[in-house]
C-alpha cells in the first residue's frame, strides 16, 4: 500500500528529509550533502528517516506515492564554475552586453556596503562564456517587435558551426535585442542548431526570460545554457537511482518561485532551480501561517553561515527585484529572500581600532566549526557565545550524540574577545549576543520598511537550528505580535516542499496604456491560459484541482518602479474588474513607495502580464493533537544560570525537555527549552505555549 | 563608551542612512536617481559637521555639511522642529543649481541633536537649457532657480508659496515636484529613525557615540597618513571648451598626519560654465579621498580634519559670483576628482604597505547629454544618456583596470539597458561596445571605455534634440601611474546623413562604416534628425607601469579579445602578432627598438 | 643606508633617489628627479587609439633611467607646461 509522501531538500551542508503519512507522526531524516554527486546524499537522507521508522530504504520507497525534491545542484554548479562550455549568439553590435554588465553593475553587484566603499579592490567576476565564444549576427528588431534586419540563415549556420566545431561549445545561448516581442529570429537559430547539432544544449532568451532589459535577459539565458546539461543529468540520474531502489512514481522539483515542476520539465529549466531551497522554506512558512491563521509573516531562518529573511504579506509572497546568483544577475520570478552573514558558525571578531565586536560575515561552517564542537575550530563563533551564556547544554547537544567542549570555547573567547576588550568572559559574551540580536533586528526592520510595512503587524517564524536562541531577543526589539518556533524548524525547506503546488509561470511582455478595454487584457491572457490548461492536464490536473491567478506589472509612465499587482476580480475581466486592478495597484504603490510618491498625471502603463497556473496538490494533513493542561512541570529537567536581558546578566532559569512537553503546556520565561535539534530561549516576560501541532508560540507580556 | 553599545549605535546609524536612501529612490522613481544613483544622503551633528556619509555621489558629503552650516548661520534662532530647508546656490554650498539640497534639523525634546541632508539632481531647474547643464550660460543668472537657503517646510507644514515659486520656474514641474517630495520623505525617514535611536539610548549616550565615531575616524586617518611618506605629488588636468584651454593644477603635500591640496597655478575662472565654487572643490577632492584612503573608516568630520585645501579666489576651482558653474560636476569638479585621484594614487604607490591601494585615474571625462523632445508615444521627455555612468576603471598596481568599470566618486553607478532607452526615447542604437585601444597602456592596462551610436527612430517630430556638455575630446585625462599612459579621450561626432540619401548604411557596425560628413562637436544644443547619427566614445582608465613590461601573453589575449588592436600591440606594447599568434623574435626586436627610441635627449640642467 | 620605496619605479637609497631596476642615483632626496632622467616625447595624437580631436601639440613625455632605460614615469602635457614634480621629503 503506497502511503508515504517523501520530501528531500539538498542544501549546501545537509540533506534533509521529511516523511508524511496520514495518521502517523512526521518523520525526519538528515545526512550530510555529497557534492558533486548529490544524489547519493539524497538516498542517505531518506535512509536515515527509514531507519527511524524501522524500515529499510527500499521498504520506505516502495510504499511512497510521491517524492518531492529541491536541490542546490544548480547554485553549486555556478559557484564552482562547473557548467558546460557555452557559446553566446547575439545581435551584431551588442556582443559585449554580457561582458560589460551595464558598467560597474557587475563590479559591485552582490557585494556588501563595506566592499562598495573600497572600489580599488573590486572586480567583475569573469563571465560564464569565454569572450571568443560570443558571436554577433546581423539581425535587428525594434521596440515594437518589428524586424528591421532579417537573419541570414546561411550566415547563422556558419557561425554556429564555428562555435561547435572550432570553439567546442556544448551549449548555446541565443539572445537578440527585443526578442521577447518577436522571437522569430531566435527561433530560426534554434531550428538550425537542432538540425546541425541536436546534442548541443540550446536556450533562447525569448523562451527562458521574455522580459525587457537585454543585459539581465542575456545573463539569464547564458546561466540556463551553462547549467543545462548538469541539471538534466542530475535529475535523470536521481530518477533512475530512485527507480532502482523501489520508487517509480513522479518526481517533482522545486523552483525558485516556490512552485513544483515535474522532473522532466525542471530538467529543461536549470535557472528555475536557483535558490529553490530557500524558496521552499518560504513556502513552508506560508503553509504554517495558513494553518495557524496568520496571513502576515516574517519568516527567518538561521543556519550555520547565513541568516535569511523573507516577508509574507496578506498571504502574498514577494518576488525578488534584481536576483543574483554568485556575482551574476538574472531575471526570473524568484522568491525574495534577503540574507546576511550571521549564522551559528559566524566568527566573532573585533574591529581593529574601535574594538567594536563583529558577528561574521566569515563563518567557520560546520568544519572546522565552532570551537566547542572540538573539530579543530579556533575562532569563537556565535554558537560558542550561545554556549558561554548558558543557552546550550554541552551534554545534550543533538540528543547527546555530540558532547560540546565548553572549556575550550571559554578559553578561545577569553583570549580573542574578552581580554582585548578588557571585559569578563560572560560580560563580553552578553555583549556579542546583544550585537548579533541588534544587527538582525536592524536587517528585518530595513526589509519591512523597504516594503512600506510595519513589523508590529507581523508574526515572526523562527526556523533553523540556532534561531530559537536569538528570536526572543530580536523579536522583542522589533515588537512583532508573536513568535512561532515551528516543530519542523530544522527541516523547514523539506516541509516547504510538501506544502507546495505544481506551479507554472507564464508571462507576456507588452505595453498597454491605462485605460484600455478589458477585452485587450483578456486577449493577452487567453493564449497563456490555453497553454497552461493543456500543460496541467498532461500532468493530471483538471477542474477543481486547477487554479489560475492573474497578475499584472504596472508603472507610472515617467517613473521606473514596476509593481506586480494581483488581479482580485473574476477573470476574464470586465471593465469594472480592470478598474479594480488599477485601484489596487495605486494603493499598493503608495504603500510601498510612500505617500505622494506617484506621479499619476503622467499616466499608468501595464507592462507585463503574468499567469500563475497551479495544479493543487493534496497537502498532508497535520493532525492536531489533543491539548493537555498548561502545567509544564513534568518537562522541567532542572535549572541553571543563563543570560537574561532584563537582568543585564546571568540569572537562574528553568530548563525544559521539549520531548516531555505536551500540547497546551505553558512555559514562562526566563527559560530554556531543549529539543533534539534546536534550543528555544524565552526571555523575561515572555511566555511559550506548545500548540496542538507541537509548535512553540512565544508571546510577549507587556 | 562600551564597545557593545557603540557597535550597535553605529550599525543603527548606517541603517538610518540606508533606509533614507531607499525612501529617496522609491518616492522619486526617476531614472537618474535610480539608475545613475545620482543622489546622496548623510547625517550631520547639531553643528553641521558630517557624522555619517553614505554611498552616492561622494562630492556632496562635504558640501551638504556646508549647507547645514549655512542654514544654521542664516536662520539662527528660527530653526524649529519639523523644518526643512532648501539650498542650491553654488556660491553658498551647492555644486550647481540642479543639485538641490534639502536639509532637516532633528530635534529631541526641543533640543537640536542632528541634521539630515540629501540631494538629487532634479529633473530641471529652469536654466537656459533643459536638464540643468547650460553650456551656453555666461553667468549664473542664466542657470535657473538658485537659493542660498530658504525654508521649504516650516514645522511640518509645507510652505506653498515657496513650493509654487520654485515649480513656477522649471520645466516639467510635476517631475521636479516628485524629486522634492522624495527628498522630503527621505529626510522624514532619517529624522524618525535617528530619533528612535536617541530615544532608546538617551541623548547623552547618542552624543557620546557620535563624538567617538568622529574621534575614531580622525585617529585612524591620521595614523594612516603618518604611515605614508612625507612628500609632494603633482597633477595637472586640462579642460578645453571651444578652443580655450584651462588648467587645474594640483600640488598635494603630505606632512606628518596632515594632507594639503594646493590648487595654486590653476587657470583663472572661465567664461564657460565649467567653473566650480570653493565648496565644490572641497567636495571634489574628498570624492576620491574617501574610497582611496578611508575605505575602512567611517566617512565623517574626523577624516575631514586632517585635510586642508588652498584654492586661490578667482580661479577655475574657486570661481567668484557671478561666474557660470552649471557644468561644474562634469567640468572643474571632475578635474579636481581626477587630479586628487592621481596625487593620492602616487602617494599610496610610494608606500610599501599601501602600494596595492594605489590606482591610476578612472573615467576622467563625464559627458552630460540630455535628450529632449517628443518621444514615440507623443510624450514630452527629457532624459540623460546614461553611458556617462558606465565609466572605465583605472589600472591597479596588481592588475588591469575594469573595462567599462564605473568611476571612483560614484561607487555604485550603472548605465541603462539599450532596450530601456529605446523604449523611452525615439532612438535606435546601431551598436554599443567596449572601445578598442581606449584603456591606458601599461604593464597593467587601464580599463576600456566604450563607444555607441544612435539614430532617430519613430520620432513624431522627425527627431529629438540634445544638450551636450562634453569635454575631454582634446585632452585625455585619465592619467596613468608609475609610467602608465593615460586612457583615451572622448569624442562626440554628429554624422550628417548624405544629402542624396544614397549609400546610407544605418546598420553599420563601426564609426567608419557610417556614411556621411563627420562633424566633431562637444558643447551646445544639437538636433538628431532623419538619418543623422550621434556617435559617442568615452575614455578608458589610466594604465599602471611600462607597457613594454606587460606580459606578452596578456597582450595577445587583449588583441584576441578586441580590447587592443594589432597596431597598438606592435607600436605601444612591442608585441608582434601574426594571425593571432605571437612572433617571439619579432617581438623581442620590437621591444628592444622601442626601448632604444626612448633613450632621447638628456635634459641640460 | 636603508633602501626605501619611493614610487612604482624609484627607491630612496643612501640619500639618493634611484632607479629601482638598476640602482642608478638620479638626485639627492628632496629634489625633483625628472630633470635628471632621459626624456623622449611622443605626439599623443599619433598613437593608436588616439581620439579624433586630440590637440596636435599634446605630448606624452617618457622619463627613463639614463643608465638602464627603464621607464620611470610618464606624463601627458602641452609643451609649454613644466614637468610634474613628485618629491619625497626625507
Amino acid at each position: 500500500m503506497t502511503k508515504y509522501l517523501v520530501a528531500t531538500d539538498v542544501g549546501g551542508t545537509c540533506t534533509d528529509t521529511i516523511v508524511f503519512a496520514t495518521g502517523e507522526p512526521v518523520r525526519l531524516g538528515k545526512a550530510l550533502s555529497t557534492p558533486p554527486n548529490f544524489a547519493d546524499g539524497v538516498l542517505d537522507s531518506i535512509r536515515s528517516a527509514a531507519v527511524s521508522m524501522a524500515l529499510t530504504l527500499e521498504q520506505l520507497l516502495s510504499q511512497t506515492s510521491l517524492f518531492v525534491h529541491g536541490s542546490t545542484v544548480v547554485d553549486n554548479a555556478i559557484l564552482t564554475r562547473d557548467g558546460a562550455r557555452t557559446g553566446l549568439v547575439t545581435t551584431a553590435g551588442f556582443e559585449d552586453t554580457l561582458l560589460v554588465t551595464r558598467g560597474a553593475y557587475g563590479r559591485w553587484g552582490g557585494l556588501t556596503e563595506d566592499r562598495f566603499k573600497h572600489p580599488v579592490k573590486t572586480d567583475r567576476a569573469p563571465a560564464l562564456v569565454d569572450p571568443d565564444c560570443i558571436v554577433g549576427l546581423a539581425e535587428r528588431a525594434d521596440y515594437k517587435g518589428a524586424i528591421l534586419v532579417d537573419l541570414d540563415e546561411a550566415v547563422a549556420e556558419k557561425a554556429l558551426r564555428h562555435l561547435i566545431d572550432e570553439k567546442h561549445v556544448d551549449a548555446v545561448a541565443v539572445s537578440f535585442l527585443w526578442s521577447f516581442y518577436n522571437p522569430a529570429n531566435e527561433q530560426k537559430v534554434k531550428r538550425i542548431l537542432e538540425r546541425i547539432a541536436p546534442g548541443v544544449y540550446c536556450t533562447l532568451s525569448s523562451d527562458i526570460a521574455p522580459t525587457p532589459g537585454e543585459y539581465e535577459r542575456t545573463s539569464t539565458t547564458v546561466i540556463n545554457a551553462y547549467a543545462g546539461q548538469i541539471t538534466r543529468s542530475y535529475l535523470q540520474s536521481l530518477e533512475a537511482l530512485l527507480a532502482k531502489t523501489g520508487y517509480r512514481e513522479p518526481v517533482l522539483v522545486m523552483q525558485g518561485y516556490g512552485g513544483l515542476l515535474p522532473a522532466h520539465e525542471a530538467a529543461e529549466r536549470s535557472i528555475g532551480m536557483l535558490e529553490c531551497g530557500p524558496a521552499a522554506g518560504v513556502i513552508g512558512s506560508k503553509a504554517l501561517g495558513d494553518l495557524l491563521g496568520h496571513p502576515d509573516v516574517i519568516a527567518t531562518d538561521m543556519g550555520g553561515t547565513t541568516f535569511k529573511v523573507s516577508v509574507i504579506q496578506n498571504g502574498s509572497i514577494e518576488y525578488a527585484r534584481e536576483p543574483m546568483v554568485d556575482r551574476f544577475h538574472y531575471t526570473q520570478p524568484k522568491i525574495e529572500v534577503v540574507s546576511i552573514g550571521a549564522g551559528g558558525g559566524s566568527i566573532i571578531s573585533l574591529e581593529p581600532g574601535s574594538m567594536a565586536p563583529r558577528v561574521g560575515p566569515r563563518s567557520a561552517g560546520s568544519r572546522p566549526g565552532p570551537v566547542c564542537y572540538g573539530l579543530g575550530g579556533t575562532e569563537p563563533t556565535l554558537t560558542d557565545v550561545f554556549m558561554l551564556i548558558g543557552y546550550m547544554d554541552p551534554d545534550i547537544f543533538l540528543g547527546g550524540a555530540m558532547t560540546l567542549d565548553k572549556a575550550a570555547a571559554y578559553r578561545a573567547f577569553k583570549e580573542k574577545i574578552a581580554d582585548p576588550l578588557g571585559m569578563g568572559v560572560e560580560e563580553a559574551a552578553f555583549g556579542v549576543y546583544r550585537v548579533a540580536a541588534a544587527q538582525i533586528a536592524d536587517l528585518i526592520h530595513e526589509i519591512t520598511v523597504e516594503r512600506g510595512l510595519d513589523p508590529r503587524d507581523f508574526i515572526l517564524h523562527s526556523f533553523g537550528g540556532s534561531c530559537g536562541m536569538l528570536a526572543g531577543m530580536f523579536s522583542q526589539e522589533l515588537n512583532v505580535k508573536q513568535v512561532v518556533v515551528p516543530y519542523t524548524a530544522s527541516v523547514n525547506c523539506a516541509f516547504g516542499l510538501v506544502s507546495a503546488d505544481i506551479v507554472h509561470e507564464y508571462s507576456t511582455s507588452t505595453v498597454l496604456p491605462v485605460p484600455s478595454p478589458a477585452a485587450l487584457v483578456n486577449a493577452i491572457f487567453e493564449p497563456m491560459t490555453a497553454k497552461a490548461l493543456r500543460q496541467l492536464k498532461d500532468e493530471g490536473f483538471e477542474g477543481s484541482r486547477v487554479q489560475l491567478e492573474w497578475s499584472v506589472d504596472l508603472r507610472y509612465s515617467r517613473q521606473v518602479h514596476q509593481v506586480t499587482t494581483q488581479v482580485a476580480a473574476p477573470t476574464p475581466l470586465d471593465d469594472a474588474g480592470l478598474a479594480q486592478l488599477i485601484a489596487d495597484y495605486e494603493a499598493l504603490y503608495e504603500r510601498k513607495f510612500g505617500k505622494g510618491s506617484a506621479y499619476r498625471e503622467a499616466g499608468i502603463e501595464m507592462t507585463q502580464f503574468r499567469l500563475t497556473a497551479r495544479g493543487l496538490m493534496t497537502r498532508p494533513e497535520l493532525a492536531p493533537l489533543p491539548l493537555d493542561g498548561i502545567d509544564s512541570s513534568a518537562a522541567r529537567i532542572g535549572r541553571r544560570r543563563v543570560f537574561v536581558e532584563a537582568a543585564d546578566g546571568m540569572a537562574e532559569a528553568d530548563i525544559y525537555d521539549f520531548e516531555k512537553l505536551r500540547p497546551g503546556n505553558v512555559v514562562t520565561g526566563p527559560a530554556v527549552i531543549h529539543t533534539p535539534i534546536t534550543t528555544i530561549v524565552l526571555q523575561d516576560r515572555q511566555r511559550g505555549t506548545v500548540d496542538a501541532y507541537r509548535n512553540v508560540l512565544i508571546d510577549f507580556l507587556r | 563608551m562600551d564597545p557593545i553599545t557603540f557597535s550597535i549605535i553605529r550599525h543603527r546609524l548606517f541603517r538610518v542612512v540606508e533606509e533614507a536612501v531607499i525612501t529617496l529612490k522609491h518616492v522619486s522613481g526617476s531614472a537618474i536617481t535610480n539608475e545613475g544613483h545620482d543622489l546622496m544622503v548623510s547625517l550631520y551633528r547639531a553643528d553641521g559637521s558630517l557624522l555619517m556619509g553614505g554611498v552616492g555621489f561622494l562630492h556632496h558629503l562635504t558640501s551638504a555639511a556646508e549647507a547645514c552650516k549655512a542654514v544654521i548661520r542664516r536662520f539662527q534662532g528660527q530653526i524649529n522642529e519639523g523644518d526643512i530647508y532648501l539650498l542650491n546656490d553654488p556660491y553658498t554650498a551647492a555644486l550647481h543649481t540642479s543639485d538641490i539640497y534639502l536639509v532637516s534639523p532633528i530635534h529631541h525634546n526641543g533640543v537640536l541633536v542632528a541634521w539630515s541632508a540629501c540631494f538629487v539632481h532634479v529633473f530641471d531647474i529652469g536654466a537656459m537649457n533643459p536638464g540643468g547643464f547650460a553650456p551656453d550660460a555666461t553667468d549664473i543668472y542664466s542657470e535657473g532657480f538658485s537659493s542660498p537657503g530658504i525654508k521649504l517646510v516650516a514645522g511640518g507644514e509645507l510652505r506653498q508659496d515657496v513650493w509654487d515659486t520654485l515649480l513656477n520656474m522649471v520645466r516639467g514641474p510635476e517631475m521636479v515636484a516628485l524629486d522634492l517630495r522624495s527628498m522630503i520623505a527621505c529626510n522624514n525617514v532619517a529624522r524618525e529613525r535617528t530619533l528612535a535611536l536617541v530615544e532608546k539610548y538617551g541623548p547623552e549616550t547618542f552624543d557620546q557615540a557620535c563624538q567617538l565615531l568622529i574621534a575614531q575616524s580622525e585617529q585612524r586617518l591620521r595614523e594612516r597618513l603618518s604611515e605614508l611618506p612625507d612628500g609632494q605629488w603633482q597633477s595637472r588636468q586640462y579642460v578645453d571648451v571651444k578652443g580655450t584651454v584651462h588648467r587645474v593644477v594640483l600640488t598635494m603635500k603630505k606632512q606628518g598626519d596632515r594632507l594639503i591640496f594646493d590648487f595654486t597655478g590653476s587657470s583663472p575662472q572661465s567664461k564657460y560654465s565649467i567653473n566650480c565654487s570653493k565648496w565644490a572643490s572641497i567636495g571634489g577632492l574628498f570624492a576620491p579621498l574617501f574610497p582611496l584612503l578611508c575605505y575602512d573608516i567611517v566617512w565623517n568630520e574626523g577624516v575631514i580634519r586632517p585635510i586642508e585645501m588652498i584654492a586661490p579666489e578667482g580661479t577655475i576651482v574657486n570661481a567668484t559670483r557671478p561666474a557660470p558653474v552649471s557644468v561644474a560636476t562634469v567640468g572643474a569638479i571632475q578635474s579636481v576628482n581626477n587630479a586628487a585621484c592621481s596625487t593620492i594614487g602616487k602617494m599610496l604607490a610610494a608606500s610599501e604597505r599601501y602600494a596595492d591601494e594605489a590606482t591610476a585615474v578612472w573615467h576622467a571625462n563625464h559627458f552630460a547629454i540630455f535628450m529632449f523632445g517628443n518621444n514615440q508615444k507623443g510624450n514630452q521627455t527629457i532624459g540623460i544618456l546614461t553611458e556617462t555612468f558606465a565609466g572605465a576603471g583605472g589600472a591597479r598596481t596588481f592588475g588591469d583596470g575594469v573595462d567599462v568599470g564605473g568611476e571612483i566618486p560614484n561607487p555604485i553607478s550603472r548605465m541603462a539597458n539599450v532596450e530601456t532607452i529605446e523604449a523611452t526615447f525615439p532612438v535606435r542604437y546601431l551598436f554599443r561596445r567596449r572601445l578598442r585601444d581606449s584603456g591606458g597602456p601599461g604593464r597593467y592596462r587601464g580599463g576600456t571605455g566604450g563607444e555607441m551610436a544612435i539614430i532617430s527612430h519613430d520620432a513624431p517630430d522627425g527627431g529629438i534634440d540634445y544638450v551636450l556638455s562634453g569635454k575631454g575630446t582634446k585632452f585625455p585625462m585619465s592619467d596613468g601611474l608609475g609610467g602608465g599612459y593615460s586612457g583615451s579621450s572622448n569624442d562626440y561626432v554628429w554624422i550628417h546623413a548624405p544629402k542624396d540619401g544614397r549609400n546610407t548604411d544605418r546598420f553599420a557596425q563601426t564609426l567608419d562604416g557610417i556614411t556621411g560628413d563627420k562633424e566633431p562637436i562637444s558643447w551646445g544644443v544639437f538636433p538628431l534628425r532623419g538619418d543623422d547619427v550621434l556617435y559617442v566614445r568615452w575614455n578608458g582608465g589610466g594604465g599602471v607601469g611600462d607597457p613594454l613590461e606587460r606580459s606578452i601573453d596578456m597582450v595577445r589575449d587583449d588583441v584576441l579579445g578586441r580590447t587592443i588592436s594589432d597596431e597598438a600591440a606592435r607600436e605601444i606594447y612591442g608585441v608582434v602578432l601574426k594571425d593571432g599568434k605571437v612572433e617571439p623574435d619579432a617581438t623581442a626586436e620590437r621591444r628592444k627598438a622601442l626601448r632604444s627610441a626612448r633613450a632621447g635627449l638628456e635634459i641640460a640642467q | 643606508m636603508t633602501r626605501r620605496r619611493a614610487s612604482q619605479t624609484l627607491v630612496l637609497d643612501d640619500g639618493q633617489v634611484c632607479c629601482s631596476a638598476c640602482g642608478h642615483g638620479l638626485v639627492p632626496i628632496g629634489q625633483s628627479w625628472k630633470p635628471r632622467a632621459r626624456l623622449s616625447s611622443v605626439a599623443v595624437a599619433s598613437m593608436p587609439g588616439a581620439g579624433l580631436g586630440i590637440d596636435q601639440r599634446l605630448e606624452l613625455r617618457l622619463f627613463t633611467c639614463p643608465a638602464c632605460a627603464a621607464l620611470l614615469d610618464s606624463e601627458t602635457a602641452l609643451p609649454e607646461d613644466p614637468f610634474l614634480e613628485d618629491i619625497i621629503y626625507a
